[in-house]
């Protein structure tokens, strides 16, 4: 009898990341010679590196997997039954994910260990359990975990040699419940209003709304309600001009809002011609703690204040940062730095550059590092930190501004308090009391690494002493007007978002975006348009519980106890159906009604979408881009032409797209366009023949030719 | 019935929801300008109505209003 020889093949480690530059970072950290091999299949990317054994890793694309419905049927609802399916079976233009999904498949079927490596989150939780639940034939049960908050080739193996036996199932179930509660609710609610518009008008328009983007609707409705509902009101405000030592002071009335004309003129013919005396100095000393490190929510606040980037920008920036290992993990919220991310090493790597050099050559000198921390923390990640590594490949200048950024606030951290001084001088007008105000810093501290981005405001005062006669120059009244509340930025809804706890870390600059892609708001002040007010009225009539702020909050609750284990997933799921059932009814019996008022809105909103501005000449038209019936040519005109009693019309480019920006001139106010022609790059155009700006181009082009010869 | 100024369905002021809201506004803040200034209704509402900081709907209704004084 003979017997067969079987060689035995040592099956390899196969590692699943959630994106291309992860994979690399981790197989090249994880490989003995640092320099992992680069394979393709299909179009597919995966690397495989030498260790203790051979180690494949494979990334994913993001999400791969994503909830569906059961049929493939969309026009429809409501709808409840739901599955996972991957993206290709659900989305449209999503094809390449099934070829990237059969790659992983096969590289599994020869794979002996499994390991989820991607980002210790909610949303990197589920890639990597259902890639491996579905891709990879249920290998979810057996598989371990990395985690880890740098791409760092030191923590990355460490990582590595310190893997979680299993997965965090409990993350896991959390993220499932939150995938599933908004898919619901989107899917339902979204699908209600665009067919209800759609059976109404015949025409397709994608409308939508959610668990987390009617609330937050909300809150722009009623800040825009109280704008355009606002009356402002009259008010004085009395200074005296002081002059002392040479130098010209304004103190301000003890008062500060004066609401008759007949007061405040009674007050300042009081205090006219009189001198004033200094009463009484106070000076006050504080101690300005340094700000806390960063987490998401803080830095997209930060550089919006700083460089006016979107919080989705600013997301999707850091994201790079951190694929490119510079910084942390950026969607966290955590404000605490624990001393194991090694602060001397960061400090030293960063002194490598000549811009950090002397600052952190500062901070090494002191005998203790010890960071200022905030109160917010993150089971799973650190503050944003950098990591020390630096940058490899010229960084674009929003790039550079962030890791910048990111470097001096975790500075600052390790910096001394600032200390800085109040001075308030009481004078005394003809019994009248008037307050001169100073500041100054005594002792940078922090503020000395943060100087760049620290916004302090500096007033220094002349030597006084009580008792002292000033000179009153003059007794100025003011009158004013009480302002409007202010719209809504990016960063002041993202604070309010997390303010209330709705939304995710992760998602929140997402879906403002979403409200902007559906043109429920419009530029940078997040002005709502009509269609915004609309969707918002139909879901405050007939289904009131959608943008309902406290239901939104209990069930944020609810998904978060999932995560502790509190709480089970099919109790909160059955519960959101319960929610929609009545609603998704309500929406039936009023199809008709809501259809109309949403086509109405709809067909206001384009409109709405071409006024350019109002007309310079006639003050009272808009200036939209119109078409001409007899040539087809494009061209800007005022809106009462059609009324015969303005005829202001400008020329437009005739190829290419014309956006509205939004934005007016910086030469002459005018408002302008922006113009998009295929393989070109766009450009803003004002269309204002005698703009100061185009003159002043005009000459620059003419000069040269009237320079004499020598 | 459709609002006196904008084609949204109107209530009894013959203003639709938010340009009631607008004239309740209008209606209530008169007496604090009137204190502050001792301006009558007629002045008030040109004052509020060319006023930069008015909001849109506030000026829409005091512009009407302006019309209906006119009448």
């Amino acid at each position: 009898m003979t017997t067969r020889f079987v060689p035995i093949v040592e099956k390899y480690t196969l590692i699943v990341t959630e994106k291309p530059d992860a994979a690399q970072r981790i197989a090249s950290a994880l490989d003995l010679g640092r320099k992992a091999k680069r394979m393709k299949k299909n179009g597919v990317p995966y690397y495989v590196a030498k260790r203790d054994r051979e180690i494949v890793v494979v990334p994913a694309l993001g999400h791969l997997y994503t909830v569906t419905g059961e049929t493939s049927r969309r026009n429809f609802y409501p709808v409840f039954n739901f599955k996972w399916a991957p993206r290709y079976a659900a989305e449209k233009g999503a094809h390449r994910i099934r070829q990237w999904l059969q790659v992983i498949t096969d590289l599994a079927r020869d794979a002996g260990t499994f390991i989820d490596a991607c980002d210790f989150d909610l949303e990197g939780s589920i890639i990597g359990y259902s890639i491996l639940k579905y891709a990879c034939d249920n290998k979810e049960t057996v598989s371990k975990r990395m985690k880890y908050s740098t791409l760092t080739e030191e923590e990355l193996e460490k990582s590595y040699d310190e893997m979680l036996p299993h997965l965090d199932f409990a993350l896991i179930e959390a993220g499932r419940t939150r995938h599933e509660v908004d898919w619901l609710y989107g899917v339902n609610l979204s699908r209600a209003l665009t067919i209800a518009a759609k059976e109404w008008s015949g025409n397709y328009a994608t409308l939508s709304t959610g668990r987390v983007q009617g609330p937050v609707l909300k809150f722009l409705v009623t800040r825009e309600k109280s704008i355009r509902s606002f009356v402002p009101m009259p008010y004085w405000e009395i200074s005296a001009e002081l002059k002392i030592d040479g130098q010209l002071l304004e103190a301000k009335y003890i008062k500060q809002i004066i609401q008759t004309k007949r007061e405040a003129e009674a007050i300042q013919s009081a205090c006219q011609g009189r001198n004033g005396h200094v009463e009484k100095i106070e000076t006050k000393q504080y101690r300005q703690l340094p700000l806390p490190p960063f987490d998401l929510g803080t830095l997209q606040r930060e550089a919006y204040g700083l460089f006016g980037y979107s919080p989705k920008r600013t997301s999707d920036i850091a994201q790079r940062l951190y694929l490119d290992a510079l910084i942390s993990y950026p969607r966290t919220s955590s404000q605490k730095l624990p001393p194991v991310i090694g602060y001397k090493d960061i400090l030293k790597n960063l002194s490598k550059v000549a811009e950090h050099k002397g600052l952190a050559a500062e901070l090494l000198a002191k005998p203790e590092l010890k960071p200022n921390e905030g109160t917010k923390e993150d089971p799973a990640h650190p503050a944003i930190y950098p990591t020390g590594k630096l940058p490899q490949k010229t960084l674009d200048g929003s790039e550079r501004n962030i890791w910048n950024l990111v470097v001096r606030r975790f500075m600052a951290v390790f910096g001394e308090s600032a200390i800085r001084q109040t001075m308030k001088v009481q004078v005394s007008i003809n019994d009248h009391v008037f307050f001169l105000k100073g500041i100054q810093t005594l002792k940078a501290g922090w503020l000395h690494f943060y100087e760049p981005y620290a916004r302090t405001e500096e007033t220094l005062l002349p030597r006084l002493k009580e008792d002292q006669m000033v000179d009153v120059n003059r007794i100025f009244l003011e009158g004013k007007f009480t302002k409007p509340p202010p719209w809504y930025n990016p960063s002041s809804l993202l604070r309010k978002m997390e303010k209330v706890e709705i939304g995710t870390k992760a998602t929140r600059a997402d879906i403002i975006q979403t409200l902007y892609d559906r043109k429920y708001i419009r530029d940078e002040r997040m002005a709502l348009t009509d269609l915004g007010f609309e969707v918002f009225e139909v879901l405050r009539n007939h289904s009131p519980t959608v943008v309902s702020i406290k239901l939104t909050k209990e069930l944020e609750r609810r998904m978060n106890q999932v995560r502790e284990s509190k709480e089970k997933r099919e109790n909160v799921l059955a519960s959101v159906i319960e929610i929609l059932k009545p609603i998704m009814n309500e929406f039936k019996e009023k199809q008709k009604e809501i259809g109309e008022q949403l086509s109405d809105a709809i067909r206001r909103a384009k409109l709405q979408e071409r006024i350019i501005g109002t007309c310079p000449t006639c003050k009272t038209g808009n200036l939209t881009v119109l078409r001409s019936r007899k040539t087809g040519k494009q061209f800007i005109g005022c809106t009462n032409y059609f009324e015969n009693s303005c005829k202001t019309s400008f020329p437009l480019p005739q190829r290419g797209t014309i956006r509205i920006p939004g934005k007016n001139c910086r030469g002459c106010g005018w408002p302008t366009v922006q113009v998009f022609v295929y393989g070109k790059r766009p450009w803003t155009l004002c269309f204002n023949p005698r703009c100061s700006l185009k003159e002043k181009r005009m000459r620059r082009v003419e000069m040269p030719n009237m320079q004499p010869r020598s | 019935m459709k609002c006196q100024i904008c084609s949204r369905e109107a209530k009894e002021s013959g203003y639709c929801d938010l340009h009631s809201m607008a004239h309740e506004s209008i209606t209530r803040k008169y007496e604090r300008w009137n204190e502050a200034l001792g301006i009558s209704w007629k002045e008030y509402l040109s004052e509020i109505a060319k006023n930069p900081l008015t909001g849109e709907w506030t000026r829409e209704v005091a512009e009407h209003l302006k019309k209906l004084e006119k009448r």
